[in-house]
């Protein structure tokens, strides 16, 4: 048995029977999202949204009349695999676009791929900017369409000392930085910043904010620096913990006593999603940023999230968990992604990558279940933001919303 | 002198628009209009009227607001009522309905006790501004509260708003008070009040007052005051904050200390506990277990299960197969007690799977050890993608009962009841585990075993159902330390990879088969990460000197939590150099043992 | 000396011989021939780097008894040097148009930093994939061979150093690009990565690469160094009588072996285009562990059949089945550990012992 299956395997690896029949009416299109290890807590549901925006395009007639024909791939939270992985697509499957990635490093690493062979990778989750490749589509939000409005509204609610936290890797060091010359040109002081800063030789600031490493659990020194840092009561903490970290974090912020009224907090990396793991009851009123809720109270949304429950539903896609499912900002990105890929696919009349991403540059709308979007020069999405309050049952209460704020990748040295 | 401009302000404010009835109107009533108002400026302005009015018994039914739990039910003529829902629930889900303007019941035209269903009803709408303006209410409501712990919350949060109006109030409160610690809050209340005073020989004696009181809470507002001071050349005044200002530096010393051995104690006790089924199964029986991460994920959904079981009840997606699991429906104390149902059949499972772990593969490796790590690291991996089918890759929520999330204030040192809990639990284990391992018969066969299981098995003990148990009790004890972990930090399928190298290096470092051990160099790491974490930032400085890396160093040194993890990584290797099998190295005659 | 167990060694030689022309000639010829694509090439070519990998772990575990669980770290380090070089290459086609490497400009440096500058010559960056790595191996074997770690003990230490290393190189500060690690490359000594002739040399780099290491690791066993080696492995306290300083042996093959690992992870690199500190985190040791218990250990085609069919079995499902593989991984390793202790490697003889074991009737 095991000699078959290493033939098996390694005639597959050889690349001798998947020489891909290319069906007239079908479009191969990629999905590449980690379905395994660490990452598959986050982008499993990109996977199940992406495979239900397919059913609904394919429903009505597909793309330029042929059907979408997804080919699923598992990242399996390896960043080699991913470029692999990419690769595949594009060299043996040859697909026409591809939806997939979610963390920063993965996208690196698929990136130099989609370069070398002029492919097109749509990005659907929240990430740092300072990057512009012409063959990614970045539905994402940029830094300024969450951490800034963040900011804005804690300002507004007279909020005038700033705890940064965040993961110890790219994403959070960078928005910190971004988060550091926004406060400081609002005119908030060095001393009311806090988390610590790291300074290079000449004493400039090179990192602010307190990070902790992937899979940290003990957070009850930090929670005992913030309950200090929060005692006079005008204090708030900016969060770019990554998933797993703020389960710890916040049953210990819980545990500690600081509720929402006393020192709020505004996570940028939980969506309803990551809400699922978490201890809801503790967070009443902590605070999420994102371009799309599942409260938002719209007929597309509305019918958006019923047509997606009823998939699930009927949906045999094979290790598809149905119940409990909610729909989150990056999700929508996808679903948006996917809509977006197929306008310019229609208006450029080809499945071309030049083609498509001319049409892509000329400014398509579509109005997706969080609002109107619509596609930029610069590869990003001008889209609504909205600011949330979370409930006891996992959604939040929008208290807040910025309309059609630009996607800027560039935003280093922006605010002095 | 602006608390006089103030105040007419204020009062001019709550005379204002829709309140001028309003003023005479019963609080309770105030805020049920104000959860029926639609238009957001007109509900805050309803609230603030029951600013100062309100008593205690407001307090649930703003509560109820703040939690949802306050519902519009609309009535015949088209307005609408606030309504609370309590008692049990019917076949429908239906309860009976308060109103929540007087607590009476409401009742229809003909009189009968209305009955709802909560998920039909909406809630009433709230805001940051709303929630404010509760809290205004509470806080001065609080004052008259009979615990006193809730009096001194709301003297200190009155003190730190640094509204003058309020210094009547507190004088008032003050001379009726006799609670010692309610009486410490006045005083501080008193003097941050009183800086504001124009008059410097107050703020003198004010900052005096809080230099003897030295509250952290105070610290920022000393700052400004000393900044404030100098700026304006007060010499008394700024001498006078600086004294304060360094009294508070002082006393944040002494907490900062008291809590790291707290959290360094705890987080000993943590490790203990999630390595104490470590030290059965690798310390005793020398099984490399990589699996006992996911014995310790066992554990945890096994809780995760019977707080369902305990309340509504789920479907699991089970291999897509949507399993549903019923639930008892119980509420209340009898809902809460699952975690007390939890720790045993976190332990029965776990030790189930240990079982079938240790039948079905381990017993054909105990002559071959480095291969046991092999085959229990795929027997992780395949336990992990179980998770992830059966109960879906997310994390899953499990709520911590209310006996175990509040904490205990002590002189401003947090202790939360559930790191007291772990800690208490861990003691106990380990009690209980050196008792049936030193006192009871099953003890001695187990260390009998365990020390030589051909010279046991001569002697007629039957090592194969010793090693079975044995190995049942580990991966048991594993489970229990889910439970616990489940309060702590997140339940899902990678749980059992953020404990499992901590595990394996306090079993190494207390030495592979010592029980003593493994509680010493527990508590040893975890004091050693917090004592790291706490004061690493405070050398960082220092670290500037060393050649080249220096500012490198300096900067590593300020994100403590990294770099404290670091160097226990790091002290752990140097500590195996000095004593290569660990703190209690057994001894033992044999040469290659 | 014509015993039987000398025969095996016969038998597994002409094996590798055929192996090694396999991957060395035909499958570079059967590229430039067109037959087979670049993307085929590269996987295999990932597939070698990682047998490398899984030979360094078997020489210490197999054939001298020490358990590493931290030659990932190895392979990283040696990657991570030679990505130095490679970043150094890509000149001004970054993001931001800059001299310097990306992830610094972000980092607010607008001058490399001193120890990034002389990575701009491939001869240094070569010999520091070989002295770095060298350097750790032996400050760290130095010091746990000399106070006798040994067995469990040795692994677990190992792991730590792994697991803190990774978390060292997650940081920015570290000016190694953190989290992403480096990626984005563009040229090795003047050719482009993305040419099929660079991907062939590439290749062909690593083939070459692992059968000299295969060939050297061959070689000392025959000699008598090989012997103290296996005496070790099997008894250390009465090669210690027998008058032997076990600690230079042990220092020696543990240095060697993070040269092969490190080896491996400099031609890595390039061929997957990224390095990160994911690829020194404890469990990618395991695996490497792990592989070599499925090729076979103590052998020399073990590690690489291993490293070779599980990582094809990898691609191959995190395709098929996303949902499943890792059950299937999991339960292969189970059952190869139960049913198959000598690896894969031994499966013919096992099978030849099944037919002869038939009572001639």
């Amino acid at each position: 048995m095991k000699l078959k299956f290493l033939l098996a395997s390694g005639a597959i690896a050889l690349g001798l029977s998947s020489s891909g029949l290319r069906s007239a009416e079908t479009v191969k299109v990629g999905v590449l999202h980690s379905l395994s290890g660490t990452m598959a807590i986050s982008e499993t549901s990109l996977r199940d949204i992406l495979l239900f925006t397919f059913d609904e395009i394919n429903a009505r007639g597909g793309v330029l009349g042929r059907k979408i024909e997804p080919v699923v791939v598992d990242g399996a939270s390896n960043w080699p695999l991913f470029a692999e992985k990419a690769k595949q697509l594009l060299e043996q499957d040859k697909v026409a676009v591809t939806f997939g990635c979610w963390t920063s490093v993965s996208r690196k690493s698929v990136l130099p791929v989609y370069e070398r062979n002029n492919g097109l990778l749509f990005y659907p989750v929240q990430y740092e900017g300072e990057e512009e490749s012409q063959n990614v589509a970045y539905t994402a939000e940029a830094v300024n369409q969450q951490a800034t409005p963040a900011v804005d509204y804690y300002l507004k609610e007279g909020k005038k000392k700033f705890y940064l936290l965040g993961s110890d890797y790219v994403y959070p060091q960078t928005t910190n930085l971004v988060l550091l010359e926004y406060l400081l040109s609002k005119g908030v002081p060095l001393a009311n910043i806090g988390g610590g800063f790291r300074r290079d030789g000449a004493g400039k600031i090179i990192s602010a904010g307190k990070y902790t490493p992937f899979g940290h659990t003990d957070y009850q020194q930090i929670v005992a620096e913030i309950k200090q840092f929060a005692a006079s009561g005008d204090a708030c903490v900016i969060s770019t913990l990554n998933g797993d970290t703020n389960v710890p974090f916040f049953k210990e912020y819980a545990a500690s006593g600081l509720t929402a009224e006393t020192c709020p907090v505004v996570s940028f990396s939980i969506s309803e999603d990551e809400f699922r793991g978490l201890p809801a009851d503790k967070l009443v009123g902590q605070l999420g940023c994102w371009t799309y809720f599942q409260s938002l109270n719209t007929p597309a949304n509305k019918k958006f999230v019923a047509d997606f429950q009823a998939w699930l539903k009927k949906s045999s896609v094979p290790g598809l968990v149905k119940e409990g499912r909610v729909t989150c900002s990056p999700m929508v990105l996808s679903y948006v992604g996917v809509y977006l890929w197929k306008a310019a696919v229609e208006k450029a009349g080809s499945f071309e990558v030049d083609k498509v991403r001319a049409a892509w540059k000329s400014g398509l709308t579509f109005d997706g279940p969080g609002g109107k979007v619509t596609t930029q020069k610069n590869m990003h999405l001008t889209k609504n933001v909205y600011i949330g309050e979370t409930r006891a049952d996992g959604q939040f209460k929008i208290v807040s919303s910025f309309d059609h704020v630009y996607g800027e990748p560039w935003l280093k040295g922006k605010f002095k | 002198m602006k608390a006089f401009l103030l105040l007419p302000c204020l009062l001019a404010l709550l005379f204002a628009t829709p309140g001028r009835a309003a003023a005479t109107e019963n609080p309770r009533a105030l805020i049920a209009r104000a959860a029926t108002e639609a238009q957001p400026a007109q509900a805050r302005q309803l609230l603030a009227a029951a600013v100062g009015r309100a008593d205690e018994s407001v307090a649930p039914l703003l509560d109820a607001w703040r939690r949802d739990a306050l519902f519009l039910h609309a009535q015949a003529d088209g307005g609408r009522v606030a309504v609370l829902l309590t008692g049990e629930k019917d076949e429908r889900g239906a309860q009976s309905a308060l109103r929540a303007a007087d607590g009476q019941p409401l009742q229809d035209e003909a009189g009968r006790p209305v009955r709802l269903v909560a998920a039909d009803l909406p809630a009433a709408e709230h805001d940051a501004s709303l929630r404010r303006t509760m809290k205004a209410i509470l806080d001065l409501a609080e004052l008259a509260a009979v615990d006193p712990t809730r009096r001194a919350r709301s003297v200190r949060n009155l003190g730190l708003a640094q509204d003058a109006e309020k210094l009547p109030v507190l004088l008032a409160r003050e001379s009726v008070e006799s609670a010692p610690e309610v009486r410490r809050a006045l005083r501080e209340a008193i003097a941050l009040l009183r800086l504001k005073d124009p008059r410097e020989e107050i703020r003198v004696a004010a900052l005096q007052e809080l230099q003897a009181v030295s509250s952290l809470a105070t610290s920022d507002l000393l700052a400004r005051v000393v900044q404030e001071e100098a700026a304006a050349g007060n010499r008394l005044a700024l001498e006078a904050a600086r004294r304060a200002q360094q009294a508070v530096e002082w006393h944040r010393t002494k907490v900062d200390f008291a809590g790291t051995l707290f959290r360094g104690l705890s987080l000993g006790s943590i490790l203990l506990v999630a390595a104490l089924g470590l030290a059965i199964t690798f310390g005793l029986m020398r099984v490399i277990n990589m699996a006992h991460g996911e014995l310790i994920a066992v554990g945890a959904y096994t809780t995760y299960l019977t707080q369902a079981v305990f309340g509504t009840g789920m479907t699991l997606p089970c291999f897509g197969l949507s399993v549903p699991i019923p639930g008892l429906q119980f509420s209340g104390a009898a809902r809460e007690a699952y975690f007390i149902a939890a720790l045993p059949a976190s332990f029965l499972a776990a030790a189930t799977v240990g079982l079938l772990l240790e039948r079905g593969i381990i017993r054909f490796l105990y002559r071959r050890p480095l291969e046991s790590l092999l085959a229990t690291w795929g027997v992780s991996l395949v336990l992990q993608q179980a998770f992830r089918l059966i109960f879906g890759a997310n994390n899953v929520q499990v709520s911590s009962p209310s006996y175990l999330s509040g904490n205990w204030l002590v002189g401003d040192v947090i202790l939360g009841w559930n790191r007291v809990f772990v800690i208490g639990f861990a003691l106990l284990i380990v009690l209980g585990m050196g008792l049936v391992l030193t006192r009871t018969s099953l003890g001695l066969l187990i260390r009998a075993s365990m020390q030589n299981r051909t010279m046991a098995a001569c002697l007629g003990v039957r090592t194969e159902r010793v090693n079975a148990l044995t190995f049942a009790l580990g991966s048991g004890l594993a489970g229990l330390a889910g439970a616990f972990l489940s309060q702590i930090g997140n339940v899902g399928p990678s749980l059992g990879q953020g404990y499992i190298i901590d595990s394996f290096m306090v079993v190494v470092v207390g030495g592979v088969g010592s029980l003593g051990g493994t509680i010493l160099s527990a508590f040893g790491i975890g004091g050693i990460d917090q004592v790291l974490q706490q004061y690493l930032p405070l050398v960082a400085p220092g670290l500037a000197w060393v050649p080249g890396i220096g500012g490198f160093l300096q900067n590593l040194a300020q994100d403590a939590a990294v770099f404290g993890k670091i160097l226990v990584l790091a002290g752990i290797i140097l500590f195996l150099q000095w004593r290569p099998a660990g703190l209690f190295a057994p001894r033992s005659r044999s040469l290659d043992e | 000396m014509n015993t039987p167990a000398r025969q095996v060694p016969r038998l597994e030689t002409i094996l590798l011989l055929a192996l090694g022309v396999a991957l060395v000639v035909v499958l570079p010829l059967l590229h430039a021939a067109g037959l087979l694509s670049s993307f085929t090439l590269g996987v295999w070519g990932k597939y070698l780097c990682y047998a490398m990998l899984a030979l360094s772990v078997d020489l210490l575990w197999g054939h001298t008894g020490l358990l590493s669980l931290g030659q990932a770290l190895f392979f990283t380090l040696g990657g991570y040097l030679h990505g130095m070089y490679l970043m150094r290459m890509i000149g001004e086609l970054g993001q931001y148009r800059k001299p310097i490497p990306d992830f610094l400009v972000f980092l607010g440096w607008e001058r490399l930093p001193a120890f990034w500058e002389p990575f701009a010559s491939f001869p240094f960056a070569v010999a520091m994939v070989f002295l770095i790595p060298g350097l750790v191996a032996f400050g760290f074997g130095y010091l746990a061979f000399r106070s006798r770690v040994k067995g469990v003990y040795f692994s677990i230490l190992t792991q730590a150093l792994t697991y803190a290393a990774s978390i060292m190189f997650f940081r920015n500060n570290l000016l190694l690009g953190g989290n992403n690690g480096f990626t984005d490359f563009k040229f090795i000594l003047g050719h482009r990565l993305d040419d099929p002739t660079t991907t062939r040399a590439l290749y062909l780099a690593s083939a070459v690469a692992l059968f000299l290491a295969v060939a050297f690791c061959r070689w000392l066993r025959g000699t008598k160094f090989g012997l103290v080696q296996h005496a070790i492995r099997d008894g250390e306290n009465r090669v210690l009588f027998s008058g032997y300083a076990a600690v230079h042996f042990k220092l020696f093959v543990f240095v060697v072996a993070a040269l092969i690992a490190a080896v491996g992870g400099a031609l890595y690199t390039p061929q997957v285009g990224i390095i990160n500190p994911g690829e020194m985190q404890p469990e990618k040791s395991l695996e490497a562990v792990v592989w070599v218990a499925l090729g076979g250990r103590g052998t020399l085609l073990g590690p690489v059949l291993g490293a070779v069919s599980v990582n094809a079995l990898k691609s191959w499902a995190t395709r098929a089945y996303p949902d499943l593989w890792l059950i299937l991984l999991g339960g292969i390793f189970v059952l190869a550990v139960l049913f198959l202790p000598g690896g894969l490697v031994s499966l013919p003889a096992r099978l030849r012992a099944l037919f002869s074991r038939r009572p001639p009737s």
